[in-house]
């Protein structure tokens, strides 16, 4: 037997599509596309959930890769938490996100992913493998530069708001004794 | 953990209390303002991360060929060199964003962004502004 979800997305696509599960794995298909995006029962090894922008995101780690999929809604999360576990004995794991509105937190490598939290909670993660550049200037500031996906086509007024650069302030040892006077 | 180590100073602040606050426009994958709960969402690799207008110093923009460039400046230590810091912080060692730019090619839709941010930033400095006086 087959479950199908609508109006899901396959990561930072702009293009909705079906996700299927059956006993025998996940996939995904665009609405627009041919291609298919499988995710075999036999790879997947954890699965977390978790509110993105696109409401709810499902992720699945398989060995040496994990594949995203946003556009979840809230009530979906009972439906799907019993389909993981009965195909594939794999508990569907809630990860809280931070939304207090703090730009202070900590940085953490996960995998190929640079993750800031906030209060122990994810804030947001950036992917490594697209940063096209990085600059450290005066010892504590790290900038990150983001290679454009879409820089290639016509610019669109209606496509989503492009990130290209972030910089995070990291008090260093020798900043910390300067500005200490405790 | 902040106990000791809270600036002095610092008050509380918080966008909101859970993921359940966050308004249905962040779905867009663009800057939003939610005014109400006086914050700027920004669209960071599919996540809807909340700044509290608190966080923000300012924010700037400029045209370069088809799109326009935002970017957002955010409070942090270590701004004002020689100088002892107007604005405390929670916690001075923690990592802090700095700045976020983006670009876009609708260049009308940034104005009005910049203008809203920049706006909220009056009203909520005129609001501390007065409370102040009032507590003199």
């Amino acid at each position: 037997m087959t479950t199908q979800f609508d109006k899901v997305y396959h990561g930072l696509s702009s293009q909705a599509g079906k996700f299927r599960v059956a006993s025998s794995g996940m996939a995904w298909k665009g609405e627009n596309d041919e291609d298919v995006t499988l995710v075999p029962s036999d790879q997947i090894k954890w699965a977390q959930w978790l509110r993105v922008a696109r409401g709810f995101q499902l992720r699945v780690g398989m060995k040496g890769r994990r594949e995203v999929f946003d556009g979840f809604e809230r009530d979906d999360h009972d439906k799907l938490a019993a389909l993981l576990k009965q195909h594939f004995s794999v508990t569907l794991e809630p990860q809280e996100v931070s939304v207090k509105g703090w730009n202070w937190g900590l940085t953490d490598f996960k995998g190929d992913d640079l993750a800031f939290l906030v209060s122990n909670k994810t804030s947001f993660e950036l992917p490594l493998h697209q940063v096209a550049n990085t600059n450290i200037a005066g010892r504590t500031e790290v900038s990150l530069e983001f290679s454009a996906p879409s820089s290639s086509k016509k610019p669109s007024k209606s496509a989503p708001d492009e990130m290209v650069e972030i910089r995070f302030f990291v008090p260093g040892q020798s900043t910390r004794a300067r500005g200490s006077d405790a | 953990s902040g106990t000791g180590k809270e600036g002095k100073g610092w008050k509380r602040f918080q966008s909101y209390k859970g993921e359940v606050g966050l308004p249905k426009e962040v779905e867009s994958l663009r800057i939003f303002v939610d005014r109400k709960a006086q914050t700027v969402i920004l669209p960071m690799n599919g996540f809807a991360v909340p700044f509290h207008i608190n966080t923000i110093k300012n924010v700037s923009k400029n045209d370069e060929g088809e799109f326009t460039y935002l970017r957002v400046n955010f409070q942090t230590p270590g701004q004002l060199a020689g100088k002892k810091e107007d604005t405390p912080f929670e916690d001075p060692d923690a990592t802090f964003v700095r700045s976020v730019t983006y670009r876009s090619a609708d260049g009308h839709r940034f104005d009005s962004i910049s203008k809203q941010i920049t706006d909220l930033k009056k009203e909520v400095n005129k609001r501390e502004q007065q409370k102040k006086e009032l507590a003199d």
